[in-house]
């Protein structure tokens, strides 16, 4: 797919031919303030870091309206359960950060998996095209080359954007990205090289990188094993907002809301840092502490979901457990000490 | 597109209290669109969510068989808020079930061979299912010698009286029922079911033996199969977990990478072993 250039004075244009037929969603505001919000194309920034949150909640929302029902025997249908649809607007992201736009596509390999597709994930997801805006310089958080990303890493993305003179380059990604960046008056422009070294930069950037790679090598059993779990679990608070804020994480509790004349079904974000996110009708409980919890999301991140998604990583890098987590839990060292289980 | 959340409506046909303390309910579901019936298409072993409007959803095995027509089956232990109201519900009124969920027994790859079945408490649902299904005209001729044994804490506890009394009186089954403690009046076995098993125990030779209980059944029966000369990949389970969805996206019943719903719930020993034991 070729790539194109948008001078500084064309910016604003480029965003309202962006935008003719879809919304724009662009994240707006600096620090804990940052995030994905609807944008007049002469307002866009390319200044932030990143959003606080991740975009998940763009396709899965914390709160979702899923069924509902009315229980008045003089309507019809009383006590059935009706679809309250999907309603997905025509949308465009510009700016997801690579981090973000793979953590995506490894929730959408689990909403829209092997047997069962989520229609409200769907719905949203494919009516969204998404531009990601490549990093020159990551965070302090930052390890997405760590988890096998990249900077300027390409999955999840339409197209990728890249800051260039202070206005963009672009390198198109899909079919999909391409007609949309056609509609617009981008000019066309040989980017290759360039790309190639800003992303070699970009990565160096992220210092010395261990890749964790004998986690890759180890069985589950060997990892699940392993002596460090209460430990790495002791300082943890059970507070779940490391799965909250994760990229990847899609974990929700369905629940019945309703009075005397009818009701809704509805989802929200649940945590498997929860006791009760497992528990048995009976009160046995296959995750009793937080050590077994604990090892869960750590082995769904670096070992389960990369059994499942062909060796793509449940993590993506972003950074915002590390950052959010009160008791300083960092996935990096947890992965170190997963790295250095012994095989059995 | 078609919405795996939305549960099709059923009218409760029937309610039969199975325990003398009223704590299992078997509940007979009719279809209120004759059409549903032939969507929600199933093989012995899947589950199903059982939605009650206003209370939530409970994941339920499946008691009938896809060849009893016309209706479905499923017997309820009255545990937590969903199957507390539904114990209390009557027959007559509305609600949903939202399936079929999880994968069967391995009816197919278990053509030709010898099959003993073991169920042990109110965990013999779906394998009520699964012989009323082998011993069904069209499929019985497919199958070796089947053996269904069965335990229960006392008469009042064993599910599906009719059923096992109808099988006992043919010869293209074995059955042996028992109880754990002797009660006046009981002339059949008594014992734990793994006790029961080791007396009775089918050689393994071509033989796959299908085990569903509480945890500790499970765990005490199968060292009677491993003595039997049964190998982990014939050795046939099925899993319970916390679940919502069904569908393997909510997260919550995983063991390992498997999500017990989607990938599940039946298992083989030999996958098993080589996955935590979070079950």
């Amino acid at each position: 797919m070729p790539e194109y250039l948008v001078k500084e004075n064309a910016l604003a244009d480029f965003f309202r031919e962006l935008t003719q037929d879809r919304r724009l969603l662009t994240p707006q505001g600096q620090g804990e303030n940052c995030r994905l919000e609807e944008t007049d194309p002469s307002k866009v920034s390319l200044e932030y870091t990143n959003t606080h949150k991740s975009p998940k909640e763009c396709f899965f929302p914390q709160t979702e309206k899923l069924l509902a029902f009315s229980k008045e025997a003089d309507k019809p249908h009383p006590n059935e359960y009706r679809d309250l649809g999907d309603k997905a607007v025509a949308t465009v992201i510009f700016g997801l950060r690579p981090c973000d736009a793979r953590g995506l596509c490894v929730a959408d390999k689990v909403f829209q998996n092997d047997r069962f597709t989520d229609p409200y994930w769907k719905g949203k997801y494919e009516k969204t095209l998404k531009i990601g805006l490549a990093c020159l310089n990551p965070s302090p958080q930052c390890f997405c080359a760590a988890m096998g990303g990249s900077p300027f890493g390409e999955a999840g993305l339409d197209v990728l954007a890249y800051p260039r003179d202070k206005g963009l380059g672009l390198k198109t990604l899909t079919e999909a990205g391409e007609a949309l960046i056609k509609t617009t008056k981008a000019e066309p422009g040989d980017l290759k090289s360039e790309i190639a070294d800003l992303e070699k930069k970009a990565i160096e950037a992220q210092g010395p990188i261990d890749h964790f790679v004998a986690i890759n090598e180890r069985k589950i059993m060997e990892l699940y094993k392993a002596p460090h779990w209460p430990t790495t679990a002791e300082p943890c608070l059970g507070c779940g907002v490391c799965t909250f804020f994760c990229p990847t994480c899609h974990c929700f509790d369905i629940q019945d809301e309703a009075n005397e004349r009818g009701g809704i079904r509805m989802r929200n974000w649940d945590t498997c840092m929860s006791a009760l996110f497992t528990q048995h009708g009976s009160g046995h409980n296959p995750r009793p502490s937080k050590t077994e919890r604990i090892r869960q999301r750590f082995m769904h991140k670096l070992k389960y979901i990369p059994i499942k998604q062909d060796g793509v990583r449940g993590c993506t890098g972003c950074g915002r457990c590390v950052v959010m987590c009160p008791a300083n839990i960092d996935i990096r060292s947890v992965a170190a000490l997963m790295a250095q289980t012994q095989a059995s | 597109m078609n919405n795996p959340y939305l549960p099709y409506p059923v009218r409760i046909a029937d309610i039969v209290v199975d325990s003398p303390d009223k704590s299992l309910r078997t509940f007979k579901f009719e279809f209120l669109d004759p059409e549903d019936e032939n969507r929600f298409a199933y093989l012995p072993g899947q589950f199903a969510e059982l939605s009650v409007p206003g209370q939530g959803e409970i994941p339920i095995g499946i008691a009938s068989s896809p060849t009893e027509k016309g209706y479905v089956l499923f017997t309820v232990n009255r545990v937590g808020q969903v199957s507390s109201f539904l114990h209390n519900m009557k027959p007559g009124d509305i609600m949903g079930i939202r399936g079929p969920l999880g994968h069967p027994y391995p009816v197919d790859t278990l053509k030709g061979k010898n099959i003993v079945i073991i169920a042990s408490g109110f965990a013999v649902t779906t394998l009520r299912a699964t012989v009323v299904w082998l011993l069904h005209p069209d499929n019985r001729s497919n199958y070796g010698r089947i053996t269904f044994v069965y335990g229960a804490r006392s008469p009042g506890h064993l599910l599906f009286r009719e059923d096992w009394e109808a099988w006992q009186k043919r010869d293209d089954i074995d059955v042996f029922v028992a109880i754990y403690k002797p009660v006046d009046g009981w002339t059949g076995k008594v014992g734990f079911v793994p006790a029961v098993l080791q007396e009775i125990c089918p050689p393994a030779e071509n033989t796959a033996a299908i085990i569903c209980g509480p945890p500790i059944a499970i765990k005490t029966t199968q060292p009677v199969l491993f003595e039997a000369g049964y190998k982990p990949e014939n050795i046939i389970m099925s899993l319970e977990n916390r679940m919502k969805c069904g569908l393997g996206i909510c997260g919550r019943c995983n063991v390992g990478p498997e999500y017990v719903c989607k990938d599940g719930p039946v298992f083989t020993l030999a996958q098993l072993n080589e996955l935590p034991p979070e079950y």
